[in-house]
């Protein structure tokens, strides 16, 4: 810490006395302020009380404030005795350092794009990682969370969908590491890794961008880079923090779903059309009252989180450390849907000479996620036997789980079906609920060591070497009453799976600066990064007692499962090279060169490159005067270069493998198990960035805006094989080509700033044009599945992702049948009541027309990407309260939602109350057709229709809190020095016209061309928690 | 003082900067659980390996494993269906299978795995293996290409027009005889169903030539194609051509002139005495060839036999399909007496087929061709053939009538032409194979329409002829997007 404790002395001038305090924006005191008379060497600092006193000579004109982390402030003396300040963070000022790859650099410096999001956006929200809080933060990234599953990795886009068949998702590097990502349950229980990672342990997360910032990751960096960077003890006395929440968690804008009466009423009249008998019929509890159930309250619950984080920390000249716990135990909306994670944290570094600094930065987790029934919302499951989403709405009111004795209603591996005729064949979930369960359990180490040793002012060494090994323990049990263990009479597995990688990374900074102007920075540095992963496990079958819930328990057959070995490892140079002059035009250049084993023979080393400059205008002389009162700040900024993407390559992906894992009644088999690409090479792209940034009135208005255009050339695609080649994969190979254009704009600003009410707002949003060029030869589209439905297409002209459904239009007045359109234009109608082979006519003959041919008719629909995304952030404070509102959006897009087909289906399936609007007679005009039994294609259950395909864009009020500060008095009465008390809310509304739960979805995870999606997933959540922090 | 820290420093970075570098070494990374192709055919294991391997393809669950025979047999009109779940075999039962179903998919699929997995082999076999496998060389080859012919004949079954329609003139399936193992061999034209069938043909006469006699095991008899197994599906093959004359030539070789009928090279095929014996134990000379299965090698979820047919809860079965009342389970003519009426169960009032009664996992091997039905299939060609009502004919039906019904003996009187004998011939191959995927492969090569059914009170499926364009399944949607020259 800067201290000035130098006393006037000598001097005989007159003096007065000022007196003041200084706070922070929260108005808590901020002790150790130095308070210095500018230009005087005269000042103190400020007690722990935030105040001081301090005696002016009479020439003294100017008091300056300045704090760790703090901006500085500059107070005109005049004639007041009394000086309150308020200080604030450094984080809103252009002054900040900011994280870039290998190093740190002042902001103002910087010829890349980076833009830095505290650690405070993320800590304290109520979710299981940071990733699932940054949605609307900065410019340029789209977080789409995908539907209320706990710790279901979130949609995280960074300019656009880079990537068709490998990961669009940014890499992201935790204290210098760069880190697992994704799901890695092998259960039906989610597990986003990044969640191993405590909220509340973040600093910053700085988002690099463009090339010039992310170029130094090269084969990693597509998809830009995330560069977590954890808490430090800051100097003084040690600290210790408090922070905790309660939340309550509940689904909002379900689906309105027909009643018992309703769904009879509906289902028969489908059968009546039909010309059978009713087979829908009421069922009676033990009281005489008839069976109205309401799956949704079966299946849903309104779950209760909290989450507690200890810290100490603190820091002298030599040492600083910062130690935490953190405990969090959150209930998602589904029954059984829980998240437990316990992390310890340890960061010390040491300055051990005047040349040699080491430090650690080591953390533990922890964590279990657990589920009971499939929610049919993770990539891969919108059609899962078990469903919950479906089985929510599907489920039919007037069937009960439970029989009027009390047990499960059950019917064989099905529910009971009452007094229905009809069998209704779905499962009943309450047993699944009761007894299955699911727990992937993830224990975390993440360590990282080094040693940093500066033998000349200038020269600086650092070498690192870190481990992070991640052990994933599955286990799940399904009983034996229904569900995925009926055929087998009960079923468990457990399976372990643990990721192991070691990274060791070297570097040599230069920097130097001659005749006082000239600046120079050079890096060097090498990395290696080893990677591991081991499988096995266990599942066993036919539980011999109903006793046994566990593996160990007694069972007949035994199997392996899990297993799978894998190993790859990257090896990199890479230095980088700036140059400014005094500090007015900037150039700077890195470079790249990995070599990385997934990689055919030959091909595995890929160079990547930036270049890129900057030029602070507001420096020149001509800016000064009158423009420079106004525009303070005006840079401007421009970089090219390549990177590269490897995320979600096979670790031995150019080779072509024979499997002898099978067998043939007890003997080994071996079998054609992997076509390989053996010129497989690296995905690239090509990025430029051209923009500026501002300040106005000393930075009171503060902005960023950016141009941006990422070539993907040499795009690996997975090109597809028709079935018959008989290939057991479709092969990467580096062929398409696609962009993602765009503009960012930033606008940060401070309205009002008075003592008692200041108004913080920040407002960004980003345009984004994403479209395919080129697919393989021979290939002129990619349809992309959901599970068993296929309703995305991505093709050259397009953007990536579009829906792809039969084209529908509408219901015809005079039949009530669906129309829809063949792949000649013709119209058709659909009647379900016709014998098979004669449900399509012509709409102008009414002649029978051949089966509607789904791969012909599918037309290419609407876009699913976002065009428009951004968030807008308002914080007020006044006195002792602060309110703090942010709202995101996401304009441009349609969503493809199958859930409504589901809801409309005229099997025993429930529907949604949009069909008591059905046509019944000619002339009726709707969108829903007339009802027949068992009509699965007129409400687009068989195939996609376009009728169901809908805008999606939103505006959501994504948080919202109210805070109190506790006054100092109070706090320091109570031995605290600070406290503050909040209440908050997450996704309180939203506004749209989808008539889904939310079109902020995805059934396919953060899949690529497959997005857009809203298939049978559950809503999700709206938080409400009240939360407390405390520091001592 | 400085001095030292520079050159501790300088120690440290030349230490640290050589380790640090990237050992090319290090990123030649294999796998340690697959073998790379160039390896497969260096031993004579993995050579047989690679052959099992072709049969573990046929038992897929969306092949000969299960579903296979289950569309086969609910498409036509013995069954009912218990479930409206499209995903089990609904869509196939109602005749509403669409391009992109799942099932007209993976049934394709499986085929043609299977198909590439036989071509890879016998490529390799040519370029390496045969050097390698020496004097067992011809058999191995022999099994790929029994393998292959069966894959084809299957698919012919639900993609393309009986050999009888235009006496194979229609559009086939497209035919692939060369291994394919990268990209850009999508485009291939359907060929007729006479080529596909001349393959068919070509593939099993060289299979019948190079096949041992027999092997070590009833269980290899059984689960490996051996000489009679490929004369067997000759048998089948010609019959769906209505090659009469080549299913009389096939068969005779296998059955013997005279009651009781057996065959007497090879192995020693003939029915068993008591038809539950065939059904518990899989690896009786009766079964010619089926798909085994043990507690490590099941059939799939939701691609079990008995999964379909058994009741709902009985044995974690799901009651997709009962028999239809009006099916051939109310055939008048099938007596009470019959043993093969005893392989049903009652159950929520409906009659269900327990040939495959194991609980879950569904253990019951699958039944792929029995010697009743070369036996059956002879009486048929004999009749098809001769002029007036065969005493070896009919003797061949009682052969198979009279070891379940002892109460029933046909006699020529019985028959006053021949079409009366064939009526009664394809009504006991409807008793006997019923739930074993033969039914739609008679109707098929028969060109008659599939019949009507009903669930009473329920829906009804209409009859579907020749000339409905259900009657065939579509193409599937994976190979009408990329390969284009398939329409």
């Amino acid at each position: 810490m800067l201290m000035l404790l130098v006393f006037s002395c000598g001097v005989l001038l007159a003096q007065k006395t000022i007196s003041g305090k200084v706070t922070d924006e929260t108005g808590i005191p901020i002790p150790n302020v130095s308070v210095v008379v500018k230009g005087l060497s005269i000042g103190t600092i400020t007690k722990e009380d935030g105040t001081y006193s301090l005696s002016v000579p009479d020439n003294g004109r100017t008091l300056v404030f300045s704090g760790i982390d703090k901006q500085p402030v500059e107070v005109a003396i005049r004639d007041k005795a009394t000086i309150d300040v308020v200080l604030k963070d450094q984080d809103s000022s252009l002054e900040e350092v900011v994280v870039v790859g290998y190093g740190v650099q002042s902001r103002k410096e910087l010829t890349g794009n980076i833009v830095t999001v505290r650690g405070t956006a993320v800590a304290d929200k109520p979710v299981q990682s940071f990733d699932a809080a940054l949605a609307g933060r900065a410019a340029g990234v789209q977080i789409t969370v995908p539907n209320g599953v706990l710790n279901n990795p979130p949609v995280f886009r960074i300019r656009g969908t880079n990537s068709i068949n490998l990961s669009s998702q940014p890499l992201i590097v935790i204290d210098g590491m760069v880190t697992y990502t994704g799901d890695v349950s092998s259960t039906i229980a989610a597990s986003n890794v990044l969640s191993n990672i405590n909220p509340a342990d973040i600093e910053s997360m700085d988002i690099l961008k463009d090339a010039a910032a992310t170029a130094i990751y090269g084969s990693r960096a597509a998809n830009g880079v995330v560069v977590i960077t954890t808490k430090k003890g800051k100097k003084g006395r040690a600290k210790m923090t408090y922070d905790g929440w309660v939340g309550l968690t509940s689904p909002t804008r379900m689906w309105e779903m027909l009643n018992a009466q309703e769904y009879m009423t509906i289902k028969n009249e489908g059968t009546a059309n039909l010309g059978i008998p009713d087979r829908y019929l009421p069922s009676y509890n033990a009281d005489g009252s008839m069976v109205d159930t309401d799956w949704g309250d079966v299946i849903y619950r309104d779950g209760v989180s909290h989450n507690h984080g200890l810290s100490v920390s603190g820091a002298n000249d030599m040492t600083s450390y910062f130690f935490s716990i953190g405990y969090t135990d959150q209930e998602g909306i589904v029954r059984g849907n829980d998240f437990n994670r316990k992390t310890v944290r340890f960061n010390a570094d040491h300055k051990a000479t005047s040349w040699l600094t080491f430090g650690l930065n080591a953390s533990y987790a922890n964590e279990l996620n657990a589920a009971t029934i499939n929610t049919g919302s993770l990539p891969d499951a919108a059609f899962a036997s078990a469903g919950a989403g479906r089985l929510a709405l599907a489920l039919p009111p007037n069937v009960s789980p439970y029989n009027p004795d009390g047990s499960y209603n059950l019917n064989g591996n099905a529910i009971g079906r009452g007094n229905n005729i009809e069998n209704i064949t779905f499962w009943n979930p309450q047993p699944i609920l009761d007894k299955n369960y699911a727990h992937t359990t993830n224990n975390r180490v993440i360590g990282n060591f080094y040693l940093m040793a500066k033998p000349t002012r200038d020269i600086t060494f650092r070498s690192s070497y870190g481990i992070d090994y991640l052990l994933t323990d599955n286990k799940n049990f399904y009983t034996a009453l229904i569900g995925d263990g009926f055929a087998n009479n009960g079923s468990a597995f457990s399976t372990l799976n643990k990721n192991q990688r070691w990274t060791w990374t070297n570097t040599l900074q230069y920097d130097k600066t001659f005749m006082d102007k000239h600046s120079v920075g050079l890096l060097i540095g090498s990395e290696q990064q080893k990677s591991t992963n081991e499988g096995f496990g266990l599942l066993r079958q036919g539980v011999s007692d109903a006793f046994y819930d566990v593996i160990q328990g007694g069972f007949t057959t035994p199997l392996a499962t899990g297993l799978g070995l894998g190993e790859n490892f990257l090896g990199s140079y890479f230095g980088r090279a700036s140059y400014d002059y005094d500090k007015k035009y900037f150039v700077s250049g890195s470079y790249r060169r990995d070599g990385y084993s997934a990689f055919a023979p030959g091909l595995k080393w890929g160079n990547f490159y930036s270049i890129s400059g900057a030029w602070d205008i507001a420096k020149e002389s001509f800016w000064q005067g009158g423009l420079a009162d106004v525009v303070n700040t005006f840079k401007l900024r421009a970089s090219y270069g390549t990177v590269g993407n490897i995320s979600g390559i096979g670790n031995f992906a150019s080779f072509s493998f024979f499997s002898g894992s099978g067998l043939y009644q007890r003997n080994p088999t071996l079998t054609f198990s992997q076509a390989g690409n053996n010129l497989l090479s690296w995905e690239t792209s090509k990025k430029t960035d051209i923009g500026f940034t501002f300040g106005l009135l000393n930075d009171r208005i503060s902005g960023e805006f950016a141009w941006y255009n990422n070539d993907i050339d040499g795009l690996l695609l997975s090109v597809p094989n028709a079935l018959s080649t008989g290939m057991p994969n479709s092969v990467l190979q580096n062929v398409g080509a696609m962009y993602n254009r765009g503009v960012e704009f930033t606008l940060n600003a401070t309205p009002i700033m008075g003592k008692d009410f200041t108004w913080n707002t920040s407002f960004n949003i980003t345009y984004n044009k994403n479209q395919v060029t080129r697919l393989a030869e021979g290939v002129d589209n990619i349809p992309t599945a959901t599970q068993l439905e296929t309703a995305n297409i991505t093709l050259p002209g397009y953007s990536i992702g579009m829906t792809y459904v039969v084209e529908s239009r509408g219901v015809d007045p005079q039949t009530g049948r669906r129309v829809l359109v063949d792949e000649n234009g013709r119209e058709l109608l659909y009647d379900h009541s016709a014998p098979s082979g004669q449900r399509y006519t012509y709409r102008d003959n009414g002649q029978v027309a051949p089966n509607l041919n789904t791969a012909l008719a599918q037309k290419v629909w609407k876009n699913t990407n976002p065009q428009y995304f951004g968030g807008f952030e308002n914080t007020f404070k006044y006195k002792n309260f602060d309110l703090n509102i942010l709202l995101t959006y996401q304009l441009g897009f349609y969503v493809y939602n199958g859930t409504r087909a589901t809801t409309l289906d005229q099997r025993f399936w429930n529907s949604n109350k949009e069909v008591l609007n059905r046509w019944q007679k000619p002339g009726d005009v709707t969108d829903i057709p007339r009802l027949v039994y068992a009509d699965n294609t007129s409400n687009g259950s068989a195939f996609p229709i376009s009728d169901n395909v809908e805008k999606g864009d939103f505006l959501r009020l994504r948080n919202l809190s109210l805070g109190y500060n506790l006054p100092f008095e109070v706090a320091s009465k109570l031995k605290i020095s600070n406290a503050r008390l909040y209440i908050s809310g997450q996704n309180l509304f939203l506004a749209t016209k989808y008539r889904g739960p939310d079109p902020e979805v995805s059934s396919n995870g953060t899949g690529n061309a497959n997005q857009g999606v809203d298939r049978n997933t559950v809503g999700n959540a709206r938080v409400l928690t009240v939360g407390l922090n405390v520091g001592f | 003082m400085k001095k030292n820290n520079l050159l501790y420093s300088l120690i440290l970075l030349m230490i640290l900067s050589t380790t640090g570098c990237v050992k090319d070494a290090n990123l030649e990374t294999f796998s340690r659980t697959s073998f790379s192709d160039a390896t497969v055919f260096e031993t004579k294991d993995r050579i047989e390996n690679q052959v099992r391997g072709l049969y573990a393809g046929l038992r897929a669950s969306n092949l000969l494993g299960s579903r296979y025979l289950i569309y086969n047999d609910v498409r036509a009109e013995n069954f009912l269906s218990n479930d409206p779940n499209r995903v089990t075999a609904r869509a196939a039962w109602e005749f509403s299978e669409a391009d992109t179903d799942n099932e007209v998919n993976n049934l394709w699929n499986a085929c043609y795995t299977v198909i590439n997995r036989a071509n890879l082999f016998l490529d390799g076999m040519v370029e390496k293996g045969n050097a390698v496998a020496g004097e067992d060389a011809a058999r191995f080859n022999a099994e790929a290409r029994f393998v292959r012919a069966v894959a084809y004949y299957s698919l012919l079954q639900f993609f393309a027009m009986p050999y009888p329609d235009g006496n194979g003139s229609k559009p086939g399936v497209p035919l692939r005889l060369v291994g394919i193992k990268g990209g850009g061999m999508n485009d291939l034209a359907r060929s007729t169903v006479a080529q596909v069938y001349g393959q068919i043909i070509d593939d099993l006469n060289f299979a019948e030539t190079n096949l041992p006699l027999n092997y070590s095991s009833a269980e290899l008899n059984t689960i490996r194609a051996h000489r009679n197994t490929a004369i067997a599906f000759k048998v089948r093959a010609y019959l769906s051509m209505a090659d009469y004359p080549s299913v009389v030539t096939e068969a005779n070789k296998i059955v013997s002139a005279s009651a009781p009928f057996a065959a007497s090279t090879g192995v020693a095929h003939a029915l068993q005495a008591n038809i539950a014996d065939v059904f518990s134990n899989y690896m009786t000379t009766e079964s010619i060839f089926s798909m085994p299965f043990n507690a490590n090698e099941q059939p799939g979820g939701q691609s079990q036999l008995g999964f379909y047919y058994m009741p709902n809860g009985v044995g974690g079965a799901a009651g997709i399909f009962y028999l239809n009342p009006s099916g051939i389970w109310g055939e008048p003519s099938w007596t009470a007496a019959d043993e093969r009426r005893d392989m049903t169960v009652v159950n929520d009032g409906k009659t269900w087929l327990s040939k495959y009664p194991s609980p879950g996992p569904f253990l019951d091997w699958a039944p792929i061709i029995r010697y009743s039905d070369v036996l059956l299939s002879l009486s048929e060609a004999i009749a098809r053939t001769s002029s007036t009502v065969d005493t070896r004919a009919v003797a061949l039906l009682n052969a198979v009538r009279n070891r379940a019904d002892a109460t029933t003996t046909f006699t020529t009187g019985d028959f006053a032409t021949n079409d009366a004998l064939i009526a009664a011939i394809l009504l006991e191959r409807n008793i006997e194979f019923l739930g074993e995927g033969v039914r739609s492969l008679d109707i098929l090569r028969l060109v008659q329409p599939f019949p009507a059914k009903a669930v009473p009170g329920g829906v009804s499926v209409n009859a579907v002829a020749p000339s409905n364009q259900a009657y065939l399944w579509p193409l599937p949607s994976e190979e009408v997007r990329y390969n284009k020259l398939i329409n």
